[in-house]
């Protein structure tokens, strides 16, 4: 069996021409890129700092393409990569030195809407505003809202488990996915779930959603769609200080009220997205909270005034509420631009994807401020205060000396801070290559075996996106089940409590 | 070893006031199968040592909590040890600012509502079996639910961490304490729904929910299976967010009716809608809901307090488990548009001779039903069913019946082109096969 540490071989040129043009029987020559210059494109997500140019990309454009060449990798022990949009932040699709990366983009077709059961079937390459866009004109949307939604693909989504500002309410992508089509390391094709409920046997479904590309690639996806609310009203309020912002998200849930969305940015955040989309927040302002209630309107309106409450008793400097959808979209355009409105500010930054109990903010907030200053670099702070899933982003410049490794060490500090409040190392973005290392922080030896059973299950060859999300190789044991022998425990015929 | 020897080894892991053998054990049966003794751990390190034990010499386990779904999967294949892990019984941990709380998993549903209602929150599952002393430990592993699940889903889209057992003792935690994490699988989802064949649960952290302030229940008979039908979409596209959405077969809505003392109409099929959130938004929606039934020709009647809750209980309830002669009950998983396929068999059967009750979770389309007959016609009625139920996409699962129709229809139907990784998935949790063997895969 192979392991994950276990360097490949090194191909010769002639392995590699041969292998090239296997590849090209199953997706013909369009469907395999292998020119230097060319595969540049795909030698990382957006994650850049890790670049590794793979040996080939191919592009199929189906599920029996995908499966031929999942049996050709087997055969030939070669590992492989799934590819979306490359948005991911954490090296997911980072490729493989020697490896394949398998690039789902031209598998883009939504094949079913159907409506009237609230489903729609895509495949993995579909950008997930698609899906929002094919249903809208039924009054549906689909829910999970990536802010790199008008690029990330459905398969990307699955694979990270992605979230979304509107996630508090609606959950995230694993509460809106029924069912998957697989093509397992090998090329076997498997079917979990599907449009129904409660399908009997273990939920596999479940599993692959999040499971980063490791445990083979997805062909087919069944989403549920949701009806859009009938009122949205949404809160922009302004704060001096980041703890108030950050109290006034615990009295809004502690009366009761979950709203769709609640997003704290501090002011570093809030001027460099200002200049970067004038989104009309106030520039002075230490923090500012967007809210957005959703539903009924008779319950919406019940919830406003509680909303205010709160706001005001937290020292909000002011409450502005959307007047159309315009300004909405305009407050939520600020928020879903905060990453890449930092380029403004800095030349280069680091997004840290961290979890802690909402509870904690107010104390957690506080030790990045601490690192930020220990550290000398500048810590913005854009986060879904919700549900206690902080985005700080590390400023730093790549030109200064040394910078770029303080920065991701900052970064990893916070990720400590995140796990000593009891919280995670990733809310969305996923461990992939870059926070393999401080899997080890949240999780035992224990955890990290009974999760590698399901990789062994899946992929005992390990071939599948490896070197990711594991934070030591961690090798297959030959699984076969031993027979059962007949015990000793022969019918006792006891009748008596012990 | 000898027998009597590990017998007394594994009672002295629980103490011998929590082992029972023999004739005492029998209660504990899964699917008519008796285990040989029983044990009640205290603690997390007590369930690792009787795995331990277990797996030492191969014996196997029927992981369980009151046991109310003894009846749910085929029969286990050996049954030496029946683990219940019933006195892990307490509340952990209640952030109740974070909405999240930690519970060990033989707690019963009903005891973690009333340690949770104090602050307002409860875990939003209303499954059957609750006065019968349903766990959380159970209510997970058989990813059971009710009519609320339109609005809050099963414990699938609740559990976000747990601490588990696996067949050698050892014991490791999956997912985390927070609502929103994406380290590593999320081994909670394999877990819910897994039927004790993987691992014997033991803590399970949930996000909560605030309790609503306000409820109330309008239900109305309809002309035709057609109408009503045309209503469940029709309410479904709307701006009203139900609670639950119950489409119930003519003969089952005046027993639940009676039940709950509503009137009920004979012979019509009924729509029974719950709308739960502030009082005024509530008023506004059932005022909507009853005018959206009007335009189906059904006259609604709202009901609240006491007889609500009654009428949902019944329904939460409907159709009970614990197998009888004679007795079938079912649970069928079709897309919300074939809901009256799976009636109209219902209709056909009854037009046969087979006791037959239905009623469906009209919004997410899973339907609960139940058969009455002997031996040869409950197995023919579930073949037709299944039959509909899978010509549409969906699964007909039996959720409980007397041996001998379960191994005439089979218990599961198609596990489907996954099940072969199933298997791998069960035989690295547990190579011995001692988890309860032959339940599930
Ligand atoms: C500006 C910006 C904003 C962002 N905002 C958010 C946000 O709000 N919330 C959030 O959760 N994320 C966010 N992200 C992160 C990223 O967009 C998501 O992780 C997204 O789901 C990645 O999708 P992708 O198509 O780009 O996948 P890629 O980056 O191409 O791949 C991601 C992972 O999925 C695997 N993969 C891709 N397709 C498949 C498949 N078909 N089968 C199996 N595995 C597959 C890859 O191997 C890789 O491990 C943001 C990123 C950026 C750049």
């Amino acid at each position: 069996m192979k392991s994950d540490d276990k360097s490949y071989h090194t191909r010769t040129p002639g392995w590699k021409h041969a292998f090239g043009k296997k590849l090209e029987n199953i997706l013909g020559k369009g469907g395999v890129v292998s020119a230097g210059d060319e595969l540049i494109a795909y030698d990382a997500d957006a994650l850049t700092g890790t670049r590794i140019i793979p040996m080939f990309v191919v592009l199929p454009e189906s599920a029996a393409q995908v499966s031929a060449v999942l049996g050709l990798c087997y055969e030939e022990e070669v590992p492989f990569v799934p590819r979306g949009a490359g948005t991911g932040l954490s090296g997911g699709a980072l490729p493989t030195e020697e490896g394949v990366v398998i690039s789902l983009s031209r598998m883009n077709r939504i094949l079913e809407v159907d409506i009237a059961n609230e489903r729609v079937v895509v495949e993995p390459g579909v950008v997930n505003i698609n899906v929002t866009k094919a249903v809208s004109p039924y009054g549906y949307y689909y829910a999970p809202d990536p802010s790199s939604q008008v690029v990330c693909t459905i398969g990307g989504n699955v694979a990270e488990n992605s979230g979304g500002v509107h996630c508090l309410k609606y959950g995230v992508t694993t509460n809106h996915v029924l069912g998957l089509e697989v093509v397992l390391p090998g090329g076997e094709i498997i079917e979990t779930g599907g449009k129904t409920l409660d399908r009997p046997g273990y939920d596999l479904t479940g599993l692959v959603v999040g499971s980063e590309g490791l445990l083979g690639i997805v062909t087919k996806v069944v989403l549920r769609i949701v009806r859009k609310p009938e009122t949205v009203k949404t809160f922009l309020a302004a704060f001096g200080r980041i703890e108030d912002a950050g109290a006034a998200v615990s009295g809004i849930t502690a009366r009761g009220v979950i709203p769709a969305g609640l997003e704290i940015m501090d002011n570093l955040c809030i001027r460099s997205v200002e200049e970067a989309v004038h989104a009309g927040y106030p520039v002075d302002a230490g923090s500012i909270l967007l809210v957005e209630l959703d539903g009924p309107a008779a319950g919406v309106e019940a919830e406003m005034p509680i909303v205010e409450d709160v706001l005001r008793e937290n020292n909000a400097t002011l409450i502005k509420m959307a007047r159309d959808a315009k300004e909405r979209d305009l407050f939520w355009k600020g928020r879903k631009n905060a990453f890449p409105a930092m380029g403004r500010v800095s030349s280069h930054y680091y997004v840290q994807d961290g979890v802690i109990p909402r509870s904690r903010l107010a104390e957690v907030l506080g030790k990045v401020e601490e690192l930020s200053r220990e550290y000398g670099l500048r810590v913005a702070n854009v986060f879904h205060a919700g549900d206690g899933n902080l985005h700080p982003l590390v400023l730093y410049s790549a030109a200064n000396e040394g910078e770029p490794e303080r920065a991701h060490e900052l970064a990893g500090k916070i990720l400590r801070a995140c796990v000593d409040a009891g919280g995670s190392i990733t809310g969305e973005h996923g461990v992939g290559n870059d926070k393999k290392v401080y899997m080890g922080e949240m999780f035992a030896e224990s955890d990290l075996d009974a999760m590698n059973v399901v990789r062994c299950s899946f992929d005992p060859k390990g071939l599948s996106n490896p070197g990711k999300v594991f934070p030591t190789p961690r090798t297959c044991v030959e699984q076969g089940a031993k027979p059962y022998t007949e015990h000793p425990l022969q019918k006792a015929g006891m009748g008596e409590m012990f | 070893m000898g027998e009597s020897a590990i017998l007394k080894t594994l009672a002295g892991i629980v103490g011998g006031e929590n082992a029972l053998s023999g004739a005492w054990a029998e209660a504990y049966s899964v699917g008519g199968v008796a285990p040989r003794m029983v044990l009640f751990p205290g603690t997390v390190e007590e369930v690792s040592e009787i795995m331990k034990a277990a797996t030492r010499d191969s014996l196997s386990v029927l992981p369980m909590g009151s046991n109310t779904k003894r009846g749910l999967g085929d029969a286990p294949a050996r049954a030496d040890i029946a683990l219940s892990v019933k006195r892990l019984g307490r509340i952990l941990e209640h952030e109740s600012a974070d909405l999240v709380a930690t519970a060990e998993c033989g707690m019963t549903l009903a005891a973690l509502q009333e340690g949770l209602g104090g602050k307002g929150q409860f875990l939003p599952v209303d499954p059957p079996h609750v006065k019968e002393g349903a766990t959380l430990g159970g209510i997970i592993a058989s990813n059971d639910s009710g009519p609320e699940r339109l609005r809050y889903g099963t414990t699938r889209e609740l559990l976000i961490g747990m601490k588990a057992v696996r067949a050698d003792g050892t014991v490791f935690n999956g997912g985390a304490k927070v609502v929103k994490n994406v380290a590593g699988y999320d081994l909670p989802k394999l877990f819910v729904g897994s039927l004790g064949t993987l691992g014997i649960l033991v803590e399970a952290t949930f996000r909560l929910y605030p309790v609503p302030e306000y409820s109330r229940t309008c239900m109305a008979g309809f002309g035709s299976l057609e109408d009503s039908q045309a209503a469940v979409h029709a309410l479904l596209n709307s701006d009203v967010v139900m609670t639950s959405l119950e489409h119930l077969t003519p003969a089952l809505a005046v027993a639940a009716a009676e039940r709950a003392g509503i009137p009920a109409k004979r012979g019509r099929y009924h729509l029974a809608v719950r709308i739960a959130n502030v009082e005024k938004a509530v008023r506004d929606q059932m005022e909507h809901v009853r005018g959206i039934l009007k335009n189906h020709g059904a006259e609604a009647s709202v009901f609240e307090g006491d007889v609500e809750n009654s009428f949902w209980s019944g329904i939460r309830e409907f159709p009970g488990g614990a197998s009888e002669e004679g007795r079938a009950v079912l649970k069928a998983g079709v897309v919300i548009s074939e809901v009256p396929s799976v009636f109209k068999v219902i209709e056909m059967l009854r037009e046969g001779g087979v006791e037959a009750l239905a009623s469906a979770r009209a919004g997410n389309g899973m339907v609960m039903i139940e058969l009455g007959g002997d031996d040869h016609a409950l197995a023919g009625a579930i073949d037709s069913l299944r039959m509909v139920a899978e010509s549409g996409g969906g699964t007909l699962v039996i959720n409980d019946a007397p041996p001998g129709v379960k191994s005439a229809a089979g218990v599961w139907g198609d596990l489907g082109s996954a099940y072969g990784l199933m298997k791998r998935i069960k035989s690295g949790y547990d190579p011995l096969d001692i988890l309860n063997p032959g339940r599930l895969v």
